[in-house]
């Protein structure tokens, strides 16, 4: 199950956020798209889920294309996008959250749901002592851990996280990418991870593909990436 | 105090039933972000409908049923038929604007209060007529006694405190209830959990009907029906709706009671010539003391 993506362009008006983008991830693989604030990450990301619709270029899912695909049918083709700055429902309980993620498989497959259910609760147990509570009252990494949470009931088989590190502390951050590196190595969960910290996305990353102004500047092993000092110096500043 | 008695029951029942006008202007706000003006002209409609029933011989129950179901149906097609294709039009910039994006709805549900109101002229002859009640309207004696309220008002009490119970119930025990929720609070964040927006908007559209035509049935004994009876009903709904907080179905409950027993008490103690001007003064005093209603959530920006 690979996402291979080809000649992606999407442009808002006159500015064009995603510029005739290609690049493949494996399955079963990291795959870290980096970048400095305003590269197209977010874009790209949300023009993947459907949540905006590209100006040309082609999209495919293992063999099915993407484009054109409302938010809803593209979730059930096991593909779980979780949005930038902790997108949870705030005025939902922990429970309910989570709850919510797997609506759309409760008339299909109960048993498995509920299964699925109580893995995201062993992934993230703090959730599971605050599965009560109005999502609005947890922590930024809360949050965060809720909003994958979500995405997980749906048992995807790509996960696309933007920016699970904005706004929390290193130790909250390395945690929630321990998890998530631990998910693709265990269950082959294919992920798409969408970073500014470009050090920690590298670090636990196959392949990264490095953006600048909605285009792909390099898409190359991750260790390859980690060590190429020229582009470390021109693009992302360390 | 047989005044005070009298003034508290009949509140009571009427706060019932604006509780549930302000209960579906609530569903739709949350649900399409729209203020649909045409909600008591399809309770109107609905009511003549029920009303044509029982004059043709049906049972009171069965046009009861019949005008729930059209209410639900008449809520689908004005969402599917006029507020969709127009959520869509991006011809002109000028209507892309978030000032016109808001008015456009609102005018086409002036629009369809006005067919509407039309329609029920033409078919019936724009006629006030009476609507029955399944129970007495006058007071009840038991024991001898005359009691402060009627039997019409602990039916329509009951009838509506089933429909609150089951509202609560459907909203928050059952996955379609849930979905309700999340896509009312935030789209984007439903949408990327499977739910389909656009069946649940036509959803909320239906409940919203049915309870409207519940309200029409429910007022409709004690006053009369004609095309224009429910105009001042939409606008007293309105009102417990924004007391109650405009975003929140519990808020609505509580301001259709407030409201109720404002009425009801200047009704009984003072002149019904009042009514509007105490209504107007208490949507002053909470838009002044707790602009956002009684439950309504005040916006919080999280940094």
């Amino acid at each position: 199950m690979t996402l291979e993506i080809s000649h992606l362009t999407t442009q808002f008006g006159s500015v064009t956020a995603v510029d005739d983008i290609s690049f493949t991830a494996k399955a079963s693989e990291i795959t870290t798209v980096i970048g400095a604030n305003g590269a197209g990450k977010s874009t790209l990301l949300r023009t993947i889920s459907g949540l905006e619709k590209p100006t040309s270029g082609s999209i495919k899912w293992s063999g099915n294309e993407l484009i054109g695909l409302k938010p809803e049918a593209i979730v059930r083709l096991g593909v779980a996008h979780v949005p930038e700055g902790h997108a949870v429902i705030s005025e939902l309980t922990v429970a309910e959250n989570i709850a919510m993620g797997g609506l759309f498989r409760r008339r299909k497959n109960r048993a498995d749901l509920d299964s699925a259910s109580k893995e995201v609760y062993e992934l993230f147990p703090r959730l599971e002592e605050r599965h009560k509570q109005l999502a609005g009252t947890l922590s930024g990494g809360e949050r965060q851990m809720l909003a994958i949470a979500r995405a997980l009931v749906a048992r995807p088989q790509l996960l696309l996280l933007d920016e699970p590190s904005l706004g929390l502390a290193p130790l909250v951050v390395e945690q929630i990418i321990a998890t998530v590196n631990d998910l693709c190595r265990k269950t082959g969960l294919s992920v798409l991870l969408v970073e500014q910290n470009a050090i920690t996305a590298l670090g636990v990353a196959d392949q990264g593909v490095l953006l600048s102004l909605g285009k792909v500047v390099a898409d190359r092993p991750a260790k390859e990436l980690r060590a190429d000092a020229t582009l470390r110096a021109a693009y992302l500043g360390y | 105090m047989n005044l005070f008695l009298s003034a508290f029951f009949s509140g009571t029942a009427r706060g019932a039933i604006y509780a549930i006008v302000a209960l579906g202007l609530v569903l739709v706000w949350r649900g399409a972000g729209i203020i649909n003006f045409a909600q008591m002209g399809q309770a109107m409609f609905t009511t003549y409908i029920a009303s044509t029933l029982i004059i043709s011989g049906k049972s009171y129950w069965l046009a009861f049923v019949i005008a729930l179901i059209a209410g639900a149906m008449l809520g689908a097609l004005i969402d599917i038929l006029v507020m969709r294709p127009l959520s869509r039009v991006h011809r002109a910039e000028a209507l892309n604007s978030p000032a016109m994006k808001a008015a456009i709805p609102v005018i086409a549900s002036l629009g369809i209060l006005g067919l509407l109101q039309a329609l029920a002229g033409m078919f019936w002859a724009g006629q006030e007529r009476g609507f029955p009640a399944p129970v007495a309207i006058e007071g009840l004696i038991v024991a001898g006694r005359k009691m402060p309220f009627t039997a019409f008002d602990i039916f329509t009490i009951a009838i509506v405190a089933l429909v609150l119970v089951l509202t609560s119930l459907f909203f928050r025990k059952t996955g379609t209830g849930l979905a309700m929720r999340a896509s009312a609070l935030n789209q984007e964040v439903a949408k990327l959990s499977g739910i389909r927006t656009t069946q649940v908007r036509v959803l909320s559209w239906m409940i919203s009907g049915a309870t409207s035509s519940l309200a029409g049935l429910l007022i409709t004994p004690t006053s009369n029906l004609s095309p224009t009876t429910l105009d001042l009903v939409l606008i007293i709904g309105f009102t417990a709706a924004v007391v109650g907080g405009l975003d929140s179905l519990p808020g609505a409950v509580i301001g259709g009671f407030i409201v109720g027993y404002v009425i009801s008490f200047v009704n009984f103690y003072g002149t019904p010539e009042d009514i509007f001007l105490a209504i107007l003064l208490l949507l002053l005093i909470v838009l002044l003391v707790r602009p956002s209603g009684v439950m309504g959530t005040k916006q919080v920006r999280r940094v």
